[in-house]
């Protein structure tokens, strides 16, 4: 009955290794001719969450590129010291305001790019032109300067002029987030793989495996402990914190209180606020009472403690402690159940819909638990006597519903966002948050624009002043948000490395700053 | 033969069409990517302009005749992602996951052969209870739990494994004992079913009449007979296994084309998505074939009855 054909048996075998022959043949670039570990005490290797889309300085203030670029591949004018918050030289020397709109600054002699060629006033005005004034659309343009455009100058080889449409007294600030990049560099289209100032240029990048710096000889400040970093990318924060236990990295970016790496995890403030940001145009949010019922319905230390293990902070406001506008007056907002049920009680009495529905929109994956703590508010504000609904959503779904314009057709929406605050001024916190029509704002009031509009325009103490009541009266009048917690963030760290993390390490990592341990 | 052949290709050539249109609409249907690639607070303008420069403010058709043109002249677009050349990205990928499924497939061949025999020797036996346990617990296990299980008795605890990459021969084990034990599962059992009723067949009895040792029996006679569905289930499984070889690629940080996709699927970069789609697409396609064309060498019954002059 069965067939009379004559299939050898080895046919059988044959089907399969004759395959697996052919396809190891076909790819002739294999995959695993990569040296092994290469684990010399001259190479730093540093494992990420994922890899850089491209190490373009203009889009360094990407976490992912940032943290392989800047300051190790290239350099800014000026930089911000992460502990101080004060603005330090690097490529320029000193600037001053040299009147209302316009900032001369100092620019350092005997520098050199990596090809070779000298750093001057050109290279910082052409730095400056293509980031912030051309069609590149560069990341830094939107994230720092948004629409004004600039207008530079070089006076002489180490003088250079910024002239701002608008009086900007942070505009120093602003250029710390622009890496130089010699004139060399194509002004009409991003560039993968920049030439800088920094002590690292990049020696190779296996696109899929593995981005190599080496150290360059002729960089102008000290030369730095590695002659190598190896930077290498695994989505799961437990195997980035198996590299570190098992001896395959010496550093692992992005980790979570569960990946169970006891004593070679090492905290650092990342800078990161975690809120809900409520929308105040559909009921039961529309309600002030509601929203302040929110507030005193989340046990804020009881996440902090439970999910986060005493890391996180509680958080009063958006910014955390070392940024410019932070209040330290504000205390997180009290656990009172009780007073939660009684202000929607309140609120409903006057004809509130408190059963309207809201979706509680969060990000998978954004952060460590998150899914965690998106269940927990749930609950929470379930026990308050609200109706809420969880929505888990992708990046790209949840970007729809944190930037303008947003999903109309929605009902009530109460966004987890998480916001980081890199960039060292409340300016960038509330004018984003806050203003009526700010990207990531649902609303606000004109009084309420007209204050931030101030603390724009203002400086030094005064400045200070304003943001700090700014931050204080959306959490008295406004209410657009329900602080949850300031986060810490792990790095792992193998004990064959010195390296102490600070606020800026999760986008600036420089390997510079890290020696070998022996 | 060749006008099997030729039919399997018209027949399988549709569906290959029909996943790349519907991943191409799919794609554009989850939304601009501008969102993700501007900047929180880029203006309207700026949205605009991402829009214009990367066709995306054109009707889905024009999109699509613009894809298909540019197919045609081997033009597969640019990633948003990295800027580099779709179908070369997706050709880097490729070879790293076509290693990965075919030692993975020979292995879980071989060994399916080996067990399922054994197991088929005594239905019921010791060794049949055993296997058939093993393969069925092999064949459920999830991968992700597996992968990480993996990393953590081989490579943390033990110490003998690398936990992730592709540097050196060990960097090869985990991933595809990962990806080995669900096909091997599948693959001993239908070995052994195929093999339990093939060695009850007549003619086998009659070999052993005439002698045959056992070794030779099973080798040369009843499997043979028993290989045809085993080959088929194998093809299926590689289809599947270079189709989805996603969790594995991600957890272990595989440069595959499995982590590709995932990567340009969460990061809407539709043109290496498209290009992954379609360079697998065509992948499976021509494994397809390549299974039916055995699997008509082996067994006659598959074959289209041609008029023979």
């Amino acid at each position: 009955m069965t067939s009379s054909s004559k299939p050898p048996f080895p046919a059988l075998l044959k089907w399969p290794a004759l395959a697996s022959v052919a396809m190891l043949g076909l790819s002739g670039c294999s995959v695993a001719n990569s040296d092994a570990g290469a684990a010399s005490s001259n190479t730093v290797r540093v494992v990420l969450g994922q890899e850089p889309p491209t190490l373009e300085a203009c889009e360094s203030n990407l976490t992912s590129t940032g943290v392989v670029v800047r300051s190790n591949v290239t350099e800014p004018l000026i930089e911000r010291n992460p502990q101080s918050g004060e603005l330090e030289p690097k490529l320029a020397t000193e600037w001053k305001a040299t009147s209302d709109t316009e900032w001369t600054l100092k620019l350092r002699e005997g520098v050199t790019f990596q090809d070779g060629t000298p750093f001057n006033a050109d290279a910082a005005a052409f730095t400056i032109e293509r980031a912030v004034n051309s069609k590149l659309g560069c990341n830094v343009e939107g994230y720092v300067f948004g629409d004004a455009d600039l207008a530079v100058k070089a006076v002489d080889a180490t003088t250079l002029t910024v002239t701002t449409p608008e009086p900007d007294p942070i505009l120093p600030l602003r250029l710390s987030f622009l890496e130089v990049v010699p004139t060399s560099t194509s002004a009409t289209e991003k560039v993968r793989e920049p030439i800088g100032t920094g002590p690292y240029k990049i020696e190779q990048w296996d696109a899929g495996q593995k981005i190599t710096l080496s150290s360059w000889d002729g960089y102008w400040g000290d030369k730095p402990a590695y002659a190598k970093a190896e930077y290498q990318w695994r989505s799961e924060s437990s195997v980035r914190a198996a590299m570190i236990t098992s001896g395959e990295a010496d550093v692992a970016m992005g980790l979570s209180p569960d990946d169970n790496i006891g004593d070679l995890g090492v905290d650092y403030p990342n800078n990161e606020t975690v809120a809900l940001r409520l929308d105040a145009n559909e009921a039961p949010l529309n309600d002030i009472r509601v929203r302040q019922a929110i507030n005193y319905a989340i046990d804020k230390e009881g996440i902090v403690n439970s999910l986060y293990q005493g890391k996180h902070q509680v958080a009063a406001q958006l910014v955390p402690e070392g940024i410019v506008g932070h209040n330290v007056e504000l205390k997180g907002w009290p656990f009172d159940l009780d007073k939660a049920k009684s202000l929607i009680a309140e609120a409903k009495a006057d004809g509130v819909d408190t059963s309207a529905q809201i979706s509680m929109v969060v990000r998978s994956a954004q952060f460590p638990k998150i899914t965690e703590l998106g269940q927990v508010l749930q609950e929470q504000l379930s026990q308050a006597g609200l109706n809420v609904k969880l929505k888990m959503l992708e990046t790209s779904q949840h970007l729809t519903y944190q930037v303008r314009p947003f999903p109309d057709d929605e009902g009530a929406v109460a966004l987890m966002t998480q916001h980081g605050n890199q960039a060292g001024d409340a300016a960038f916190t509330v004018d984003q948050y806050m203003l009526s029509t700010g990207a990531q704002s649902y609303f606000g009031t004109p009084e309420f624009d007209a204050m931030i509009k101030k603390a724009d325009a203002a400086s030094g103490d005064e400045r200070k002043k304003d943001f700090e009541e700014i931050f204080a009266y959306q959490n008295d009048k406004v209410v657009q948000f329900a602080h949850i917690s300031h986060q810490t963030g792990i790095i792992g760290k193998a004990k064959s490395v010195k390296y102490t993390p600070n606020s800026s390490s999760g986008d600036e990592l420089r390997v510079s700053e890290m020696t070998p341990a022996n | 033969m060749l006008i099997y052949l030729r039919k399997r290709i018209v027949s399988s050539a549709l569906p290959l069409v029909v996943v790349i249109v519907g991943v191409f609409a799919l794609a554009r249907m989850t939304g601009n990517p501008a969102s993700l690639y501007l900047p929180l607070n880029a203006t309207q303008q700026m949205r605009d302009d991402f829009t214009a420069r990367n066709g995306l403010d054109q009707p889905l058709l024009v999109q699509m005749a613009d894809y298909f043109g540019g197919v045609l002249r081997l033009d597969f677009g640019q990633s948003l992602r990295t800027g580099q050349d779709a179908a070369a990205m997706a050709l880097r990928a490729f070879p790293a996951t076509l290693q990965l499924a075919a030692t993975t497939m020979v292995l879980a061949v071989l060994l399916a052969l080996v067990v399922g025999c054994w197991a088929a020797l005594k239905p019921n036996g010791i060794a049949d209870r055993v296997s058939s346990f093993v393969s069925m617990a092999a064949a459920s296990i999830p991968d992700f739990w597996l992968a990480i299980v993996g990393i953590w008795v081989f490579a943390i605890t033990l110490g003998w494994l690398p936990t992730s990459g592709v540097s050196g021969a060990g960097a090869w084990v985990l991933p595809i004992a990962t990806l080995l034990l669900r096909p091997f599962g599948v693959l001993v059992q239908i070995v052994r079913g195929s093999m339990v009723s093939a060695l009850s067949e007549p003619y086998i009895k009659l070999a052993r009449s005439r002698g045959a040792g056992e070794l030779r029996v099973v080798t040369h006679h009843a499997l043979r007979n028993a290989a045809a569905p085993a080959l088929t289930v194998a093809g299926d499984l590689t289809v599947g296994l270079v189709n989805g070889a996603v969790v594995v690629e991600t957890i272990f940080g595989w440069p595959g084309i499995g982590k590709l996709m995932i990567d340009s699927i969460l990061q809407r970069d539709f043109a290496v998505l498209q290009a992954a789609v379609l360079l697998t697409a065509v992948a499976i396609f021509a494994l397809n074939i390549l299974i039916d064309m055995g699997y008509a060498l082996l067994d006659a019954r598959v074959r289209p009855v041609t008029v023979k002059a």
